[in-house]
């Protein structure tokens, strides 16, 4: 194991841990398209917040391709992919408790959606 | 004999001060990390980020229209351009207040936050509360932090469960005309940049 010392950390701390990772992924969806969430509810690690499963959203933004974690954190390799911002309705989360005005912008990989198209 | 002088809280504090030096004695031990460059990120934390950073960049934008155009359409090259970048800080982006939009921002998974704008979280964005009721009933959140969210204004949750790192821009208060950019940073609060609060105004 190589050992972190002194001279090292300004490299380490100005670099960060960039997920992001340049490889070419087509993307399943683009800015405008109605997705479905996932219904996943694994043991494993994931990044899928359990209020969106399953709920209707509208993709705002296409972040480029990155790590995906579900797999990467269990050394099954990166299966780079797109990461876009899905936006929700306060009322598609919370029904009649969710102001009619408010959303929530969520992150999420390709395979925590689905086309609701 | 009354050798419990601990508070409760103090109680459980020393149980996580031992683990950590556990963990740091294996790690120097196992020659993964050498004691001394843990000091200095300790010490880089401590005098190098938080909150200062994400102000600088706020009174910029505030300042500047064409880095503000800069900073809504490419954070991260942006606030790079300032020299804030690294852990935390690799995909950024300016989510921009408006008098009908008010923008907050929370970590419902864990507590991801923008450390070379921001510094580390504090507390409360830590917190089950806020990353639990935020998303829920962020109006009612907002208020406990004295913020009375009209009900014509959208209120905008950013959950940041991937790698964007998310830094609010806040309103420019009225009556700062006339401020330099230093004295205009000085009333971005780390709050107002959370989306917990807004800009401090010059007479407070």
């Amino acid at each position: 194991m190589n050992m972190l010392t002194t001279d090292m950390v300004p490299t380490v701390l100005a670099t960060g841990d960039p997920a992001r990772v340049d490889v070419e992924v087509a993307p399943k969806f683009k800015a405008g398209d109605t997705v479905t969430v996932v219904n996943l509810n694994q043991v494993a690690h994931n990044r899928l917040p359990a209020y969106i499963r399953g709920k209707v959203g509208t993709v705002t933004f296409d972040h480029g391709v990155f790590v995906f974690p579900d797999t990467s954190a269990h050394r099954q390799g990166p299966k780079p992919q797109h990461v876009y911002t899905v936006v929700f309705t306060a009322h598609e989360l919370w029904g009649d408790a969710g102001h009619p005005r408010d959303r929530m912008y969520v992150d999420a990989w390709d395979d925590y959606l689905e086309s609701a198209g | 004999m009354t050798t419990d002088n601990h508070s409760h809280a103090n109680v459980l504090i020393p149980e996580v001060g031992l683990r950590v030096k556990a963990l740091e004695s294996l790690l120097a031990e196992k020659k993964a990390i050498d004691p001394a460059a843990l000091d200095l990120i300790i010490e880089t934390f401590e005098t190098q980020m938080g909150p200062k950073n994400g102000a600088k960049v706020v009174a910029k934008a505030w300042t500047d229209p064409k880095y503000r155009s800069w900073l809504l359409e490419d954070g991260t090259a942006a606030i790079k351009s300032l020299g804030y970048i690294g852990v935390q800080g690799e995909n950024m982006v300016a989510l921009e207040n408006t008098p009908t939009v008010h923008n907050v921002v929370v970590c419902t998974l864990c507590s991801c936050y923008p450390w070379p704008t921001l510094g580390l979280p504090p507390i409360w964005f830590k917190s089950a509360p806020y990353r639990a009721r935020v998303v829920i009933e962020p109006r009612s959140v907002l208020k406990e932090f004295g913020l009375d969210v009209p009900d014509d204004v959208e209120v905008r949750v950013w959950d940041s469960t991937a790698e964007l790192r998310y830094l609010v821009l806040p309103m420019r208060p009225s009556g700062t005309e006339n401020l330099t950019e230093q004295e205009l940073a000085a009333l971005v609060t780390r709050d107002s940049m959370i989306g917990t609060g807004v800009a401090q105004s010059p007479s407070h």
